[in-house]
């Protein structure tokens, strides 16, 4: 590859919550109650066909640049980038009403805005290559997030794990507990990013990942301290820290790590990654088309040319994300050939840890736990 | 425009009528400003003092309303902790850059010769670059494979040090990033100072020590203190260096409120925060500006 690697990872630092854009979205939510009704009627879907320039939300760097010159050229319009740095800062702008044509929301955002009718459907009957994705038995016919794929078509899967330098630890067990592996101790991260911290701590002690009962946070709480003897610090900037020697064991994403491994290290051998027996959390993110886009049909077409196998192929090459399009899996394959463990496949699909949309109330119970852990 | 009264004597009428133009050119361009400000600092400032009163509804938007709970929240041993190492922290970064900008701003402004604008410059546009990008560099410099780790390495002199991910990366890191501000207004004071009173200070104590303690700093007290304060403010709210540099034990406020507002789901309670943290500092600011006021009139 011929990129000049910024040694930065895309999403990781983004996704830390340097989030400096999303505070700045304050000034743009609505504070009045607001009884909206609880399941909105989906907006109906666009045809696809060319009806202006693109409006591109993703986060920074997290598609490959030839394949956006080459929609461009394709079908002679323009694709204006914005990007966000958070979940919570992506919806802050979209409900204050900025107009995108093509966005990339997580698994639980999707039931989010789904729920209060802020995507518009996608009639698959549109896209020529829609084949490749809702084939028949294909577990995104019908995701835990997104009933029928209504509204949301797949993007990358991705898993959380473990990775490691061999070079320096002798002793991985296939646990969460590595994170608490005295030969690493001083050179362990934990991913700056609550519900992955949290999840973490939850896999061990065998509950939901998505708990928030008072008794389950309080014995997720202490087993997270007591973690901190070990730690060196929580950072969601994984590829960062593994290769400037910091790292010794980081709790990080899969996709984060291939690229870490492949892309950027002198020596790929030195490096390993597991996905945890207990369990590991399995994420989704998606592009789906808001219900206020200007240009509903460019997305479709866009979402068609993402959906085209050797489309998909670059992307993956250049993202080391797997991404579920059925004649590009092959390419992923490859990639991951010495580190299978990356690779997401329909089981861990159908696994029950998944982020789900949780109430307020729930999110502000593990807000205050993960609070506490970190200050203490 | 009082000197121009004053300069003037002989055709006072006309002056005056200059003079009321010049005010009202003033309130023209004053206008811009003062609705930009009454726009977009008054106004977010209010919502952030409404908002702390809210509440979150279900659909995890926040709404105002009249609840004092935020503020009963406050009151708890971990936000208390955290707020006192935040003003550690800030404090400490206070003092080093005191110790460095002072020599820095004294070495340029008494001998920095034709060069000074230069060299003032070239302290200045390295803070043109994001600060974020900054300390970037620095994970890069000072990380355990960094250069200089490698550097040490490579001289024999044993194997590194570990910086990064301790609280003093993050002090470092808040130096690094602030410094500037101690360093202008220092320089300002040293640049506007006469000379001759180091001369008769030297031929008065002998000693430059004494010189420098009994002279050169009393003159320049109000452009140390004007430093410290606009160094100290921005440090103990800082996220961005607990964040890139920091370690699993250095959590700062900041950080504590940017959490609320992006995982937490909680803006009434990162605003409650706020609003805290600008009373406990503007109570600091009153008394700081009540101490310094006497020794600013005298100089």
């Amino acid at each position: 590859m011929s990129r000049t690697a910024p040694t930065t990872s895309r999403r990781a630092f983004l996704r830390g919550g340097l989030a400096v854009g999303a505070v700045s979205a304050l000034s743009s939510c609505a504070y009045i109650p607001d009884d909206a009704p609880a399941v909105a009627p989906l907006p109906r879907s666009a045809k696809a066909k060319v009806d202006g320039d693109l409006g591109y939300f993703n986060w920074a760097d997290y598609l490959d640049p030839s394949v956006l010159k080459g929609f461009q050229k394709e079908y002679g319009v323009k694709i204006i980038e914005s990007n966000f740095d958070s979940m919570e800062g992506m919806y802050a702008k979209i409900a204050a009403g900025n107009q995108y044509d093509i966005v990339f929301p997580i698994a639980k955002w999707v039931v989010k805005m789904r729920r209060e009718g802020r995507l518009r459907a996608i009639d698959h009957e549109q896209l020529d290559n829609a084949d490749q994705v809702f084939y028949s038995g294909s577990y995104f016919n019908d995701p835990w997030y997104d009933p029928g794929s209504r509204v949301s078509v797949p993007f990358t899967v991705y898993k959380t794990g473990i990775g490691w330098r061999t070079d320096k630890i002798g002793s991985m067990t296939g646990s969460w507990r590595d994170l608490w592996n005295i030969e690493g101790a001083g050179r362990i991260f934990t991913l700056d990013d609550q519900d992955e911290a949290l999840a973490m701590a939850a896999l061990l002690l065998g509950y939901d990942v998505n708990t928030a009962k008072p008794s389950h946070l309080d014995e997720m709480r202490k087993l997270l301290v007591s973690q901190k003897k070990y730690l060196r610090a929580y950072s969601s900037d994984d590829i960062n820290n593994m290769t400037s020697g910091d790292a010794w064991i980081h709790h990080m994403w899969s996709g984060d790590f291939l690229y870490m491994r492949e892309g950027l290290a002198k020596n790929k051998a030195t490096f390993d990654f597991e996905a945890p027996e207990e369990g590991a959390p399995i994420n989704s993110d998606t592009y789906a088309i808001p219900a206020n886009a200007r240009h509903p049909g460019t997305a479709m077409l866009f979402i068609d040319y993402l959906l085209r196998p050797e489309n998909a192929v670059k992307n993956i090459n250049y993202l080391y994300y797997p991404f579920p399009v059925r004649d590009a899996v092959g390419a992923f394959q490859d990639l991951a050939k010495e580190v299978p463990a990356c690779d997401v496949d329909v089981a861990d699909l159908e696994n029950p840890d998944v982020f789900r949309l949780l109430d307020p109330a729930a999110v502000q119970r593990r807000t205050a736990t993960w609070t506490e852990v970190k200050a203490s | 425009m009082a000197t121009d009264v004053r300069t003037s004597p002989v055709r006072p009428a006309r002056a005056r009528r200059r003079s009321s133009q010049r005010t009202t050119l003033w309130a023209m361009l004053l206008a811009l400003p003062t609705a930009w400000m009454a726009v977009f600092f008054v106004a977010s400032m209010v919502i952030v003092v409404l908002l702390a009163f809210g509440t979150t509804q279900r659909d995890g938007s926040p709404v105002f309303g009249t609840n004092l709970g935020n503020f009963t929240a406050l009151w708890d041993e971990v936000y208390l902790r955290l707020f006192l190492r935040s003003v550690v922290y800030a404090l400490a970064t206070v003092v080093l850059s005191a110790m460095v900008a002072y020599p820095v701003a004294y070495a340029i402004a008494l001998h920095g010769g034709r060069y000074k604008n230069a060299l003032i410059a070239a302290i200045v546009v390295p803070f043109f670059a994001s600060y974020l990008i900054r300390m970037y560099a620095w994970k890069a410099l000072l990380s355990d494979d960094g250069l200089v780790n490698s550097g040490i390495r490579r001289a024999g002199l044993g194997d590194g040090l570990t910086f990064l991910n301790t609280p003093w990366a993050v002090i470092g890191g808040l130096v690094y990033g602030f410094v500037v501000f101690m360093i202008l207004p220092v320089y300002a004071s040293l640049e506007r100072m006469d000379v001759s009173l180091i001369e008769a200070g030297k031929d008065l104590y002998h000693s430059p020590w004494r010189t420098f303690f009994s002279v050169t700093l009393p003159a320049t007290r109000a452009g140390l203190y004007g430093g410290m304060v606009l160094v100290f403010l921005p440090a103990l709210g800082d996220f961005v260096s607990a964040q890139l540099l920091g370690g699993s034990r250095t959590f700062m406020i900041g950080n504590l409120i940017q959490q609320q507002f992006i995982g937490g789901q909680n803006w009434p309670l990162g605003s409650a925060m706020t609003v805290a943290m600008m009373v406990a500092l503007g109570i600091l600011m009153f008394g700081y500006l009540r101490a310094t006021a006497t020794p600013a009139r005298e100089t």
